[in-house]
């Protein structure tokens, strides 16, 4: 008696499993039918990444970032198996409203597949809700303040949009409460729900049998493909190269990380793709006339789409147009492609002004601090984040204090270098060194740190320990007189007590 | 249900489809390996601790300093052990290096206990290369530092002045002044920790040591 007899005579698996493959594919396998099933390998790998990142991730304030930087910087594949995670956010819902598209286009949510449709939509919503949560937690700038305006898009709601803002964040701004909130939902409630929401997609999907392709005549007629082992091999074979996709992404371009969240800080929030296309409704209510906007912001944030997910979950009960041939559904048809131009319209509307307002906003220099240190952790600044250093919004707030050169300095510092070396300059250990006490800022001939400010520092051996930061290089950033000024600020800070550094000294220092 | 209602299934076809469909077959089976493979191996080795790629990291520790007036305090009360706070700083995983209290037992040795120190204790002067892994007695000053935590399973001992010896509340073990086990069922004697004057500044190095082995095994420095 074999293995697979015993195991099949205890619990019927053996069967069932054989019964789950063997599926007739009217009209024969196809690769058109690859999205769902692509879709649930990209939903799996993202239970599975996450769940790794459970083992080091921890939700609070004091926390998130501290563990995200851990899990980059410290963990073996740490930042392998997070930009996995990211990719892999990106390719599930890039997939799903693929998927969404070829159901609509080959009329497939039509009777007797409505039910099907409908939790096929809270599927995407559900992937949506996942979306917003999981850019809240890893707690940088971006994640922050792009969190902080999703959620007052949800106090702008009238009569109940307080209650659900204060409900959102678990208290009256967005906290170490929010963080935990975001993370329950991340990680219990919305996969629980995604996973019996899919189980029961795919039920349904069994009992009615494959869509098949868009005609009207009986689909039992048409030659029957099979779907174990012709329909699934291409299925495997476009969840290959969804999955190489990512690996690759993961490996050349991985997900953005950025300093530690600092509301005092100001930062141009950047949503993610998938909510371009709301965030450029959102700005076109902006620019309506200051009379009409509460209406127009109200349309944007909350009616139109609002309108749209419910459009979505009743068009089978809609379109009653019984015919699934396209030429027969022109209504559906015009009005898909309009959605579509408006979204992608909307997208790039929202993206090109996003990246303007980074740009000039980098000239100004406003948000230096957030993006030099940014390009501080091994550069990976996201796509649309600024990397330049603006010098502008440093100075003039040097000059309004007026101090003196230890005042400068310490201004200088705290913009610039305490995001990582800490405000006490304690910097963080294996990732950020410590200046107090460190033998190289406190050197008598202070060249060496000189050196280190004005071209940076990667991969060296400091007092006997490795760091997995690279120290940026200031020069052409900061003026020889700010170098001066922060290099004398951290050589007499937190007990250390060396000579301070002029400006000349700075100036004649080479590479 | 499905089976007898596919069509699809009820004529195997000819020979050249069937072999394709077993070639289909394999190669899907093949691409999930694959994929499992890719993914399996960087998630588990995500998860192997810091302190199992590089143990020796942390090895040797860092010098702690004690209380200012620690030294007097522990040479005024000679043959009695005076139990000493101090804190160090600890970083715990992801979270910046904190600072945590601790404490040790202090004794000042006269000349003549320093030689019992070292009959009492062949586990720590059995061979003279033990005496640099242990630099817990300062032969010249005097002194010698014990680890609070019992050696049989982690418990916190104290000095008890009227039987004139260390005793562990948990289970019993008692140990003489120079660490030495006098009862109980603790596999060796007290742990010493490493100590020094630094210009006037005693200083400790902790570290915590396997509990229950007659070995003394070091579990972590900081």
């Amino acid at each position: 008696m074999s293995v697979l007899t015993w195991i099949e005579q205890r619990t019927g698996l053996v069967s069932q499993t054989t019964d789950f493959l063997t599926e007739d594919v009217p009209g024969g396998a196809s690769y058109w039918y690859v999205f769902g099933s692509a879709t649930i390998f990209a939903m799996i790998l993202q239970i599975i990444t996450g769940i790794f990142l459970t083992f080091y991730y921890a939700p609070s304030t004091a926390s998130a970032w501290e563990s995200t930087s851990y899990i980059y910087h410290n963990v073996p594949f740490g930042q392998f198996v997070i930009s996995l995670h990211f990719w892999g956010a990106t390719a599930m819902i890039a997939l799903l409203l693929m998927h969404l598209l070829q159901v609509l286009l080959w009329g497939a949510y039509k009777a007797p597949r409505e039910i099907m449709w409908v939790i096929g939509v809270l599927l995407l919503v559900i992937t949506l809700v996942l979306g917003l949560t999981g850019y809240l937690l890893p707690w940088d700038m971006n994640a922050y303040f792009a969190s902080q305006v999703a959620i007052n898009i949800a106090s702008s709601v009238p009569i109940v949009g307080n209650a659900t803002q204060q409900f959102l964040s678990g208290g009256p701004g967005i906290g170490t409460l929010t963080i935990n909130r975001f993370y329950g939902l991340h990680v219990w409630l919305m996969p629980a729900a995604l996973v019996l929401l899919t189980v029961g997609h795919l039920t349904i999907f069994r009992h009615n049998g494959s869509a098949g392709p868009p005609v009207d005549h009986d689909l039992k007629r048409l030659p029957q493909g099979r779907f174990w082992p012709n329909q699934m091999f291409m299925d495997a074979a476009a969840s290959f190269a969804v999955f190489a996709i990512i690996v690759l992404l993961a490996i050349f371009s991985p997900a953005p990380f950025d300093v530690k969240a600092d509301p005092t800080k100001q930062f141009i929030a950047y949503p993610a793709w998938y909510f371009l296309a709301l965030y450029g409704l959102l700005r076109v209510a902006g620019q309506t006339p200051q009379a009409i906007q509460p209406i127009a912001n109200l349309l944007a944030t909350v009616v139109i789409p609002g309108a749209f997910v419910t459009l979505l979950i009743l068009l089978p009960f809609i379109d009653r147009n019984p015919s699934r041939q396209l030429s027969r559904r022109p209504w559906i048809l015009g009005l898909t492609a309009l959605s579509l131009v408006f979204a992608i319209g909307l997208t790039l509307y929202s993206q090109l002004a996003v990246q303007k307002e980074q740009a000039e906003a980098s000239e100004g220099g406003a948000p230096a601090a957030a993006a030099a240190a940014s390009n501080t952790l091994g550069g990976k600044t996201s796509a649309g984040a600024s990397s330049t250093v603006g010098t502008g919004g440093g100075g003039s707030q040097v000059a309004t204090t007026g101090g003196t050169g230890t005042g400068k300095g310490e201004q200088i510092f705290t913009q610039n270098c305490a995001s990582c070396h800490q405000a006490n300059g304690q910097g963080q250990p294996g990732v950020f060194p410590n200046l107090a006490g460190n033998k190289d800022v406190v050197a008598s001939d202070p060249k060496g740190i000189i050196h280190t400010l004005n071209y940076g520092l990667a991969g060296k051996v400091i007092d006997g320990k490795t760091y997995a930061a690279q120290m940026p290089a200031w020069k052409g950033n900061l003026s020889n007189d700010d170098i001066a000024a922060v290099i004398t600020y951290i050589r007499s800070s937190w007990g250390n007590k060396a000579s301070a550094v002029t400006t000349a000294q700075v100036a004649a220092s080479t590479k | 249900m499905a089976v007898h209602e596919a069509q699809a299934y009820k004529d195997d076809g000819t020979p050249e489809e069937q072999s394709r469909r077993t070639f289909l077959a394999n190669a899907t089976l093949a691409v999930g390996g694959v994929i499992g493979l890719v993914l399996t191996v960087p998630l588990v080795v995500s998860l192997i601790p810091e302190s199992l790629l590089s143990p020796d990291k942390s090895a040797g520790g860092s010098w702690a300093d004690l209380p200012k007036d620690a030294l007097k305090q522990i040479a005024a009360k000679p043959g009695t052990p005076v139990n000493i706070q101090f804190s160090f700083q600890y970083a715990d995983g992801y979270f910046p290096p904190a600072t945590d209290g601790q404490s040790v037992w202090g004794v000042k040795l006269s000349p003549e206990q320093v030689t019992n120190f070292k009959a009492k204790r062949p586990d720590l002067f059995g061979n003279p290369a033990d005496e640099v892994k242990y630099p817990a007695l300062d032969a010249t000053l005097g002194f010698v530092l014990f680890s609070p935590i019992c050696p049989h399973l982690g418990c916190r001992f104290a000095w008890n002045a009227e039987a004139d010896r260390f005793i562990c509340p948990c289970h019993g073990s008692q140990f003489g002044l120079e660490g030495d086990k006098l009862a109980g069922p603790a596999p060796r004697g007290l742990d010493p920790l490493p100590f020094r004057d630094k210009d006037g500044q005693a200083q400790v190095t902790w570290i915590q040591y396997k509990s229950g082995e007659p070995d003394r095994v070091i579990v972590a420095y900081s």
